[in-house]
């Protein structure tokens, strides 16, 4: 897989020898793939490249020990999605300890842009990513994938997850931008005693 | 008038004011929780902490009058140290289920924590003492964890309804709010409960999980349930509205709103809307455009027969007027008092908001002179068959048992109606009308306050104001409105009708303006209040 790196020299005469000499590393390719079996490319579908742990694919929906969803229908996700591809409606658990769950979570994989912020806005580690990148369907209505579709996924997914939120802490920049904003605007420094106003 | 500095800034303000109102109304930020513009001072929660110099303590500011020549900072570091660690105090039990909480987005907490704390919590999770959650109130949603002990809630008990269903029980950080022995909160004020608290302890059990309020768009408009004209915001999301609250207007209805009145919203978005307009010939109903429909209602009229004309008190001054002058233009006969609701304009059916006469705008029609002919006199024309064209500008009369056969013998009934009814099947041609939140216009309040109301969701259907379906005809009779909007058509109004000369569509925003009040209006309403 490692690119072999070729130093060209952009300020060479035009002439035969240049052509030549790229004609020569065309050929080298061409031979190596041929007899020695060293080719750079894949065929897809049966041989997959491999991608990043951090690779953002399709969604996840995480699930209990009990199998319900973790997501407590908070709408975060919905809120920060900049594709505006999330639709939840929430309803009432039974049991009083968890109260809220998603009756319906949607999420329409032909709007999405795959940026990853819901993973990161979600308080619950409810919504993941997975490492799956390829999306078939005959209809744009199959590609609106629901709640269910997006919690079996965990069990099908070959490759293991994707992108989420243990890989980095996702709350400090948020923290410390509402910390700065507080200092600009308002001139507080929390936990610490105000700057003195001048009295007059 | 005495005069004070707060952080720097020179205030005059009304004797009697306090520090926190006077803050408040200069724009100086102070957080505040227990405190409450339309409730008694109560001073119980301690963060509106400020220091005012040659005071030996820091003092509350919505407790402390303002005095002359007085120095207050609020921002000064005691004073804000004493406002952090308030909150913190506050904070100390809260469950911070904030992704759960309905109030988030809304609530005071989060926002002065943003705004003052932002301090790491000293407090484990398992250390908090747990409440009551998800206590069933009937109308509200208890969550004991979340509250913050203000007493708002006990106070407009006590002095708003007079109910007083909810109290303290249990002593130190155990205390917490709680009806009587599992009882429900039974009163038509319920919801005000959910607006007054701060935090999310006491929610709509209506609005329970619906929506988060951060997506939810407010327009500005007036409460049509009755003749008191409360002030409401009307919260939509993609032309779906989702619920009502109050708007504060000091002089109509204060922060409140009854639930009769919150509960209207669920009117708008139901399947029994009329959406387009129909007219029925020999074959039973055919749908029509609604330009055909007002044709056939121009011809009618157009026949030169004697016409006559109901108007009714849910419309604007807007539709009034045009329907007025639609009236006048052919001559008809014009009333409005259908049930006799100009009776009950005044009559209070309780002792807090709401009145008898279930209609926005019948001091509106009163005010335009709508009640000419007399219903009854109308109704004997029609059973003596020298009326050939009646139009209706609400469904009211065909509800009326005893104008069934009067009705029966008019050839032409045109009706404006909002919602499906088996009444409808006595008018000729339905004309389909927009509904109070899809039209902008004004109302007319039992004070005889004009108050405006703006457009939040877009009508089903072809639906239309009544206004524009009056002008529809008028222009097919060649006598077009010049009035192209419902600002223009309330200057129209504001020229012709007396008492208001000189109102301007803009200045009525939002909080209205009030005229002087109807002659011999027996001020039983305003003793009622007191």
């Amino acid at each position: 897989m490692a690119t072999r790196v070729v130093t060209v020299d952009r300020n060479q005469k035009p002439g035969v020898l240049p052509i030549l000499r790229g004609l020569q590393i065309t050929l080298a390719n061409f031979l190596r793939s041929l007899f020695l079996r060293q080719a750079s490319t894949v065929s897809y579908p049966e041989q997959k490249r491999p991608v990043s742990s951090r690779y953002r694919g399709i969604h996840i929906l995480t699930e209990r020990e009990d199998g319900t969803p973790k997501c407590v229908a908070c709408f975060m996700c919905a809120t920060v999605c900049p594709a505006e591809c999330i639709y939840i409606e929430s309803g009432e658990r039974p049991e009083k300890t968890i109260e809220k769950y998603p009756t319906r979570f949607e999420i329409d994989l032909l709007r999405c842009v795959y940026c990853g912020f819901c993973v990161d806005a979600c308080p619950e580690e409810a919504i993941i990513m997975s490492r799956e990148n390829d999306l078939v369907g005959t209809t744009r209505a199959e590609l609106i994938i629901d709640r269910d579709r997006l919690m079996a996924r965990g069990k099908v997914v070959e490759h293991g997850p994707g992108y989420r939120p243990q890989e980095h802490d996702v709350r400090r920049p948020v923290r410390i931008a509402a910390l700065e904003r507080l200092k600009s605007e308002h001139g507080i420094v929390p936990g610490m005693p105000a700057p003195k106003t001048p009295r007059g | 008038m005495p005069k004070c500095t707060i952080d720097g800034k020179e205030i005059e303000v009304k004797p009697g004011t306090t520090v926190l109102q006077a803050a408040l109304d200069n724009g100086i930020h102070l957080q505040y929780f227990c405190w409450h513009p339309d409730l008694p001072v109560d001073g119980n929660c301690r963060t509106c902490m400020i220091e005012v110099e040659k005071m030996p303590k820091l003092q509350i500011a919505c407790n402390t009058v303002v005095a002359e020549g007085m120095v207050v900072h609020t921002k000064s570091a005691k004073a804000h140290e004493a406002q952090r660690t308030a909150l913190e105090f506050l904070l100390i039990n809260h469950p911070i289920d904030c992704p759960v909480c309905d109030q988030a987005g809304e609530c005071y907490l989060q926002d002065n924590y943003m705004r003052y704390g932002l301090y790491d919590s000293k407090i484990e999770l398992e250390e908090k003492v747990h409440k009551r959650k998800v206590v069933d109130l009937g109308p509200i949603m208890l969550d004991a964890e979340r509250c913050v002990l203000c007493s708002r809630c006990l106070r407009f008990e006590d002095k708003v309804t007079g109910t007083n269903s909810l109290q303290f029980v249990s002593r130190g950080d155990h205390t917490s709010i709680s009806t009587f022995d599992g009882r429900k909160i039974e009163h038509e004020y319920a919801g005000n409960l959910a607006d007054v608290c701060p935090v999310g302890a006491l929610l709509s059990t209506d609005f329970r999980f619906k929506m988060r309020v951060w997506f939810l768009k407010e327009h500005q408009s007036v409460c049509p349930g009755c003749s008191t004209g409360c002030n409401i915001y009307v919260d939509e999301r993609d032309g779906s509205v989702e619920r009502l609250r109050s708007r504060r207007n000091p002089d109509v209805n204060k922060s409140w709103l009854c639930d009769p009145g919150r509960a209207l919203y669920k009117q708008i978005d139901v399947t029994e809307r009329v959406s387009g307009a129909r007219v029925r010939g020999a074959g039973g109903w055919a749908g029509v455009t609604v330009s055909e429909a007002l044709d056939r209602v121009a011809e009618a009229l157009k026949a030169g027969a004697a016409s006559a004309f109901l108007a009714t008190p849910q419309g604007t001054n807007e539709d009034l007027f045009v329907f007025k002058t639609l009236a006048d233009s052919v001559g008809g006969k014009l009333d409005f008092r259908v049930g006799d609701p100009q009776l009950k304009v005044r009559q209070m059916l309780d002792n807090v908001l709401q009145h008898v006469d279930r209609n926005p705008n019948t001091q509106g029609c009163l005010d335009q002179a709508l009640g000419r002919d007399g219903v009854d006199a109308i109704l004997a024309a029609c059973r003596a068959g020298s009326v050939k064209a009646l139009v209706l500008q609400g469904p009211e009369l065909l509800r009326v048992p005893e104008a069934v056969d009067a009705i029966a013998k008019v050839p032409f009934v045109a009706a404006m109606a909002t919602h499906e009814g088996p009444e409808l099947d006595r008018a000729t041609v339905v004309l389909p009308a927009s509904m109070w939140a899809e039209v902008s216009g004004t109302f007319t309040n039992y004070q005889r306050r004009v108050q405006r109301l703006d457009v939040a969701v877009p009508p089903p259907g072809d639906a239309q104001p009544r206004w524009e379906l009056a002008a529809g005809v008028l222009s097919r009779l060649g006598k077009a409105l010049t009035a192209a909007s419902p600002r223009e058509v309330f200057g129209l109004v504001a020229r012709a009708t007396p008492g208001y000369e000189g109102l301007d569509y803009r200045a009525l925003a939002y909080m209205g303006v009030a005229l002087q009040p109807p002659a011999g209006a027996g001020d039983a309403a305003q003793e009622a209040r007191a």
